[in-house]
C-alpha cells in the first residue's frame, strides 16, 4: 500500500490544531481564573468540572457561612460559568465541558431559589425556538444552554413550533431578542413568516436565525434577522444588545462574516 | 423476517475492496446495474425554499430539476446517472405528493431513456416523520403514514428506497454533548439497530411486494451529527476522536438494514459505508469532495475509495454560472466517475483507490479509521460478534480507538485534547459490562430519568 514519508506528508497536509495548541492544560488555564474566596472558589471549581453533587455542597456550605442564597447565584455560579465560557471563547475548553458545567449551575440557581423568597435577575429573556415543522432541535439545545450560562433568561418554546406561537411567546414575554434554528431550506421559509408578523405588530427586536440550511443571504431578506453562523454567536449578539446595539443593521455590520 | 446476522466478512481482505465493484451488483431502474465494474454519478439536491408552498409547486420543481440533470449528462456525454430526491417533511407526510413527484421525475427520466438510451435510476428517501413536537413516535400512528409514503412512491416510479431513520437520537443527541461514550453506544449501537430492524424489515417486504430496491440507511441523525458538530481543525465543539467513535458505532446500526433485507446501494451520507461494504460486499454510494455544497469533511478524497455511486449530497437549486447547480454538481460527479471508470478499465484502478485514500488518511482520525484498510478492522471487530447488537457495537468503539491509538504511535498527529478524550473514552469501554441484559438495564433506567423526551415504549423496551 501507498505510504508517505514524514517529509513527503508536511507537503500535503497541515495538522493546523496540534501545531497551534497552547501548551497550558485547560485545569491550568482555570486555576488561574478562579476566585480566591475559600467558601466561592469550590462551588466555582465545580461549575468548571461539571460537577452537581459538589456544586450543591459548595452552595450549602456558604449558605450556612451567612451567604446570600441568591447573591451566591451571581457572586458563585455565574463567577464559575465565566471561567468556562470565558476558556471556550478562547478555545481551551470544548462544546461538551460547557454543557456539563451548563448543567451543574441550573442545578445550582434551582437549589438559590429553593433556598431563597426573592427572586434572582438575570440578563434579560430572550425566546428560542425551531421552525415550525422542523424537528432537528440539537442545534436550539446548544443555544438555549449557552445562553442560560451566560446569564440570560430562556424561554425555550422546543421544535416544530407555529409561527403564531412564537409571535404569541414574544408578545407574552417581551424580550431583548427571540432566535430561531432550522436545517432544512422548506421550515426555515416560516422565518420569514414570523418576522412579517413581528413587523405587523410594530415590534422591531432582533431575530437571530441559524442552523442547517440557513445563510447569511436568506436571513438578511427579512427585516429583523441577524445571522448566526454558530451556536455560540447567539450569547454575543444577546450581549451587544444589552450593550446597546439593538439596532439590527449595526447587528448586522457586526456579527454578518460573509 | 428475522435480521440475518453477518458473523463474517464478504471481502478475504482489504485490498480486495475498490471503487465500482461489488460482491454483488443491484439490478435497478432503467438498465442500471449498480457495483457491476462501473461507477455512477448520483446527484441530490433541495428545492427552493418557496416550492414548498403547494403540491403543484413542488412537482414543478422537481420536474425542472430532473429535467436539468438529464439534458446536461446527455450534453456532456455521460452513460448513467441516479437522481435522489430526499423528501421535505410535505412529501413524507402527504404520501401522494412524494408519488406525484416520483412520477413526474420518472416520467422524464424515461423520455431521456429512451430518446438517448443514458442508464438511470431513481432514489428516493423518505423523510421519518416518525415523531411529534415533544417526542418520537417510532412505533406509533405516523408508522403507517410513514410505511405509506414509501410504498406510494414506490409505485409511482421510485427505484430504489431508502431513509435516513431516527431511532436513538434523543439520547444520542444528550450524550454526545456531554462526552457520554456509555449512551453514545446505546443510543446508536442498542437503540438504532432495534428501530433499524423493525422498519427495515418493513421496507423491504414493501420493495418486495413493488419490484424495486429495498437500498439503505445511514446514520445521518446521529453520527454525522458528531461529525458537524465535530467540524473543523480549529473547532472547538467537539473532539474528533469521539466523532470517529460515533462513526464506527454507526456501522454496525446501518448494517442492520442489510440484514433485514435491504440490498444496496447505501445511502450517500453514511461515511460508515466502507465498513459495511467490507462486511456485506454490497454497493455503496458514498459523497466527500463533491458535497462540498453541503458540508464539509476531513476526507474529501479518502472516502471515494470504494464507492459505487459518488453523491453531492444536496444542493438547493438555483442557477449559478454553468448552469443550474443541479447541473454544476452532476457534471462535477460524472466527471469524477469518469476518472474511476478509466482506471478501472485500464487496470489503474487499486491505484487510484490508493491516491485518493492516501491524500486525506492523516488528515484527521476520521479518515484515518475510514481508510479502507482500518475500515475493514472495525468491520472484522462488529462480525466477531456478530449476534450480539451491544458487543459488536463495543467492539467496533474498541477496535476505533485501538486504531487511532497505533495511528497516533505513527504519522497519525493527534491534538492532545483529541488525545485526552480518547483517553477518557477507552476508559469508559473498558467500563462497560460484557453483559447486554445488564447495560441495557443500566441504561434504561439512567436515561429515563436524565432524558425528558425518551420513552422506552418507542424501541419495545
Amino acid at each position: 500500500m501507498l505510504d508517505f514519508t514524514e517529509a513527503s506528508l508536511k507537503k500535503v497536509l497541515t495538522r493546523y490544531n496540534v501545531a497551534l495548541e497552547k501548551a497550558m492544560t485547560p485545569e491550568d488555564a482555570a486555576e488561574e481564573l478562579y476566585p480566591k474566596d475559600k467558601l466561592i472558589y469550590p462551588i466555582a471549581k465545580a461549575i468548571f468540572e461539571g460537577e452537581e453533587d459538589d456544586v450543591i455542597d459548595g452552595l450549602q456550605a456558604a449558605m450556612d457561612a451567612g451567604k446570600n442564597p441568591i447573591a451566591l447565584i451571581d457572586d458563585a455560579l455565574m463567577v464559575g460559568m465565566g471561567v468556562v465560557t470565558r476558556l471556550y471563547d478562547e478555545g481551551v475548553i470544548f462544546l461538551p465541558n460547557v454543557m456539563m458545567s451548563a448543567d451543574a449551575m441550573l442545578n445550582g440557581i434551582e437549589f438559590c431559589k429553593e433556598n431563597s423568597e426573592t427572586a434572582p435577575v438575570n440578563k434579560g429573556t430572550i425566546v428560542c425556538h425551531v421552525a415550525e415543522g422542523d424537528v432537528h432541535d440539537i442545534g436550539k439545545n446548544i443555544v438555549t444552554a449557552l445562553l442560560r450560562a451566560n446569564g440570560y433568561n430562556v424561554v425555550d418554546l422546543g421544535r416544530d413550533v407555529p409561527v403564531d406561537e412564537v409571535i404569541a411567546a414574544v408578545v407574552a414575554n417581551k424580550p431583548i431578542m427571540l432566535t430561531g434554528t432550522a436545517l432544512m431550506t422548506t421550515t426555515m421559509y416560516a422565518f420569514k413568516e414570523v418576522n412579517d408578523k413581528l413587523v405587523e405588530k410594530g415590534i422591531k427586536i432582533p431575530f437571530a436565525c441559524g442552523g442547517g440550511a440557513v445563510n447569511q443571504d436568506f436571513v438578511s431578506q427579512y427585516a429583523l434577522g441577524v445571522y448566526g453562523e454558530e451556536a455560540a454567536d447567539a450569547p454575543k449578539i444577546a450581549d451587544a444588545i444589552v450593550a446597546g446595539t439593538g439596532d439590527i443593521t449595526a447587528l448586522r455590520e457586526k456579527f454578518h462574516k460573509h | 423476517m428475522a435480521a440475518k446476522r453477518y458473523t463474517s466478512m464478504a471481502y478475504a481482505s482489504a485490498d480486495e475492496m475498490t471503487f465500482g465493484v461489488s460482491k454483488y451488483p443491484v439490478k435497478a431502474g432503467l438498465d442500471l446495474e449498480i457495483g457491476a465494474g462501473y461507477t455512477i454519478p448520483e446527484v441530490n439536491y433541495a428545492p427552493r425554499p418557496e416550492a414548498g408552498a403547494s403540491k403543484e409547486k413542488l412537482v414543478k420543481e422537481y420536474e425542472r430539476i430532473t429535467t436539468d440533470i438529464m439534458a446536461r449528462m446527455v450534453q456532456v456525454g455521460f452513460p448513467a446517472v441516479i437522481l435522489e430526491t430526499e423528501h421535505v417533511q410535505q412529501m413524507s407526510n402527504n404520501p401522494s405528493w412524494g408519488a406525484e413527484v416520483a412520477h413526474a421525475q420518472k416520467t422524464i427520466m424515461e423520455e431521456y431513456h429512451d430518446e438517448y438510451g443514458i442508464k438511470c435510476a431513481l432514489r428516493h428517501t423518505i423523510g421519518d416523520i416518525r415523531e411529534d413536537r415533544d417526542f418520537l413516535q417510532l412505533r406509533g400512528d405516523k408508522y403507517s403514514v410513514f410505511l405509506e409514503a414509501f410504498e406510494e412512491c414506490a409505485k409511482a416510479g421510485a427505484d430504489l428506497l431508502s431513509v435516513e431513520s431516527m431511532g436513538g437520537k434523543e439520547v444520542f443527541d444528550y450524550s454526545v454533548l456531554r462526552n457520554d461514550i456509555g449512551g453514545m453506544l446505546y443510543a446508536i449501537g442498542c437503540l438504532g439497530s432495534i428501530d433499524m430492524e423493525m422498519i427495515w424489515t418493513d421496507i423491504a417486504a414493501i420493495a418486495k411486494k413493488t419490484g424495486t430496491v429495498a437500498a439503505g440507511d445511514t446514520d445521518c441523525a446521529q453520527a454525522n451529527t458528531a461529525m458537524f458538530i465535530a467540524g473543523g481543525l480549529l473547532d472547538k465543539n467537539l473532539a474528533h476522536t469521539l466523532a470517529i467513535l460515533a462513526r464506527a458505532i454507526s456501522a454496525p446500526r446501518s448494517l442492520v438494514a442489510y440484514e433485514a433485507g435491504a440490498v444496496g446501494p447505501g445511502k450517500d451520507c453514511g461515511y460508515e459505508n466502507v465498513i459495511i461494504k467490507a462486511i456485506t460486499g454490497m454497493p455503496m454510494t458514498q459523497e466527500g469532495k463533491t458535497s462540498t455544497c453541503a458540508h464539509s469533511d476531513v476526507m474529501g478524497n479518502l472516502i471515494m475509495q470504494c464507492c459505487d455511486c459518488w453523491s453531492n449530497e444536496s444542493v438547493e437549486y438555483h442557477g449559478e454560472f454553468g448552469g443550474t447547480t443541479v447541473q454544476c454538481w452532476s457534471e462535477t460527479l460524472a466527471y469524477d466517475c469518469a476518472l474511476m471508470n478509466t482506471a478501472l478499465e485500464t487496470k489503474n484502478d487499486k491505484i487510484l483507490r490508493d491516491l485518493l485514500m492516501l491524500s486525506d488518511r492523516y488528515r484527521d482520525p476520521q479518515s484515518y479509521v475510514l481508510a479502507y484498510d482500518n475500515a475493514y478492522k472495525v468491520g472484522q471487530a462488529i462480525v466477531k460478534d456478530g449476534d450480539n447488537i451491544y458487543l459488536r457495537a463495543k467492539n467496533a468503539a474498541v477496535e476505533c480507538c485501538n486504531i487511532v491509538s497505533e495511528g497516533a504511535a505513527g504519522k497519525l498527529s493527534l491534538s492532545r485534547f483529541e488525545t485526552k478524550a480518547l483517553a477518557d473514552a477507552k476508559a469508559s469501554l473498558d467500563a462497560l459490562p460484557d453483559d447486554m441484559d445488564k447495560f441495557m438495564d443500566d441504561c434504561v433506567t439512567k436515561y429515563k430519568s436524565e432524558v425528558k423526551v425518551f420513552l422506552p415504549e418507542n424501541y419495545g423496551l
